[in-house]
């Protein structure tokens, strides 16, 4: 299926694939209040383990197992990309994700190699499953702006894996390169810039206009913005190893910069001109998702200016505060109450040939109520956790209180999707 | 324009998903014998063919110079409404 031709939804798998993983990742988000909360020592500095620990429960339990559940969706849906053995990849993958994302943690907080090896092995197997069953239903899939940066982001998912599971082997004493801060930068860097941002990115051509209905995103964006993304981010992996190591990275993120700034410049343009002016809380995550990213590249901005900043503490906590909590988390939370009420919507009148009017809309599936409470304790929490590098003592326990409440109205509210779908005679599998 | 009386006019442009396709599951279910119903979108509803298939209805989809579309729903052991 192609971007003129939509969705297809013969190819929707059982509503309980995704949903498992949607369920588990707001349990994720709570696991990293706890820690805020428990170990401030996590926003004091990035390289304390806390600060790891919090970092991952964030990146893997929350971001990435989200992500996962929406392509397993997307990819038949929105592509055309049926996957292979889609249900055994959707359980095996979602175990192996949620069980390392724990050991991992649990690595990371007692300094313990044994639970960090172990990680290393849950989190590689799920991964490469993934990995395995999305490459060869994007190979199946029909070419779209959408699908190129799904493709995209896969790749650097896969690389993210691979210099992650060499910093472990590093931290368990495997071995030892000259230089294991380039690892560290790649790693950070196709994680987030690669794996989170270009995702959003394709998701973004294909949902912003049809949810929010706003004019189509500029062809030309959509044919180089993904791809040049990805060629920055080679050319900053490689880069420490070229002569004029310095200037190369540079130029490398400032490339990254403006990229990040053009994305959110146009999808805050587009939003202004979409075509009905209904408040849509959903709209209201992606623009604090978009505000935090031009609020990324300026933090970053200002350290090239001011060495100083760029060598505290503060600065990488607060550059990761925006970008994974301010971005990468209010995106997710945002679609997140569109994809769950438009599957159980979906679902239900696909099985029960439902006559309008005996189920709920999809508008029905989540109260309004609920849906912006969570937003607001959201966006209080993102404020609190920006001023957190700064005042780690004093402000810790309530941003990791906010984030907290957040998690549990976020779970609370799917669960009430989830609810309604099984009450009007819904079923999962 | 004034509706005749055997269409159910379904206006669902600019309507966020999947509210035209609500909005037309719901004209179906008013739907008596020997009316259609004249779908204003804008754009084509390709999932809801499939849906209208496999419930018994056909549809004939007319792209409109503005961009939108118009597809007139009727029961496909009927006569096809005159567009």
């Amino acid at each position: 299926m192609s971007m003129q031709t939509g969705l297809s939804f013969e190819q929707a798998p059982p509503f309980a694939q995704p949903l498992r993983f949607f369920l588990t990742a707001p349990l994720f988000l709570l696991a990293a209040a706890g820690l805020i909360m428990l170990a401030p020592a996590a926003l004091a500095s990035r390289w304390t383990l806390p600060a790891l620990a919090l970092t991952h429960a964030l990146t893997l339990g929350f971001l990435a197992m989200a992500m996962l559940g929406a392509l397993l969706q997307m990819l038949p849906v929105v592509a055309g990309a049926a996957l292979p053995a889609s249900r055994g990849v959707a359980r095996f993958t979602h175990f192996f994700l949620a069980a390392g994302t724990v050991v991992l943690m649990t690595g990371f907080l007692g300094a313990d190699a044994r639970a960090l090896t172990a990680a290393m092995f849950l989190l590689g197997c799920g991964f490469a499953v993934f990995l395995a069953a999305t490459a060869i239903g994007l190979r199946r899939a029909v070419a779209s702006a959408t699908v190129t940066g799904m493709r995209l982001a896969v790749i650097s998912l896969g690389l993210t894996l691979l210099l992650g599971m060499a910093l472990a082997s590093m931290r368990t004493g495997g071995w030892t390169p000259a230089k294991d801060e380039i690892f560290i930068a790649a790693h950070v860097v196709f994680g987030l810039l690669g794996w989170v941002l270009l995702l959003v990115i394709g998701v973004a051509y294909q949902v912003v206009p049809m949810f929010q209905i706003t004019p189509p995103y500029p062809p030309r964006l959509m044919r180089w913005l993904a791809g040049t993304i990805l060629a920055l981010l080679l050319l900053h992996a490689i880069a420490p190893l070229l002569p004029a190591a310095t200037e190369i990275t540079l130029v490398a993120e400032s490339g990254l910069a403006a990229g990040v700034l053009v994305f959110a410049l146009v999808t805050l343009r587009l939003q202004s001109r979409r075509r009905r002016k209904l408040p849509d809380v959903t709209l209201d995550f992606w623009r604090v998702g978009m505000a935090s990213l031009i609020a990324s590249a300026a933090v970053w901005l200002l350290a090239r200016l001011w060495p100083a900043w760029a060598g505290s503490d503060a600065y990488p906590l607060l550059l990761g505060v925006l970008f994974i909590g301010g971005f990468a988390v209010s995106v997710v939370c945002g679609m997140l109450y569109k994809i769950v009420p438009f599957l159980a919507w979906f679902h239900l009148q696909a099985q029960l040939q439902a006559r309008a009017g005996s189920i709920p809309t999809m508008k029905d599936m989540i109260a309004e109520r609920g849906k912006r409470w969570q937003f607001r304790l959201h966006l209080g929490t993102c404020m609190l956790l920006i001023a957190v590098p700064f005042w780690p003592k004093l402000l810790a326990v309530p941003a990791g209180t906010g984030l907290a409440l957040s998690a549990v109205l976020l779970e609370f509210n799917l669960l009430s999707a989830v609810r309604r779908f099984s009450r009007y005679g819904g079923r999962f599998s | 324009m004034a509706t005749p009386a055997d269409e159910i006019r379904v206006d669902a442009r600019w309507l966020e998903p999947p509210e035209p396709m609500e909005q037309v599951l719901h004209a179906l279910a008013l739907l008596q014998p020997g009316q259609h119903i004249r779908l204003l979108l804008h754009r084509e509803p390709f999932p809801l063919y499939s849906i209208l298939d496999s419930r018994g209805y056909r549809h004939d989809t007319a792209p409109q110079t503005d961009g939108s579309y118009v597809i007139l729903i009727s029961p496909a052991q009927d006569e096809p409404p005159a567009a």
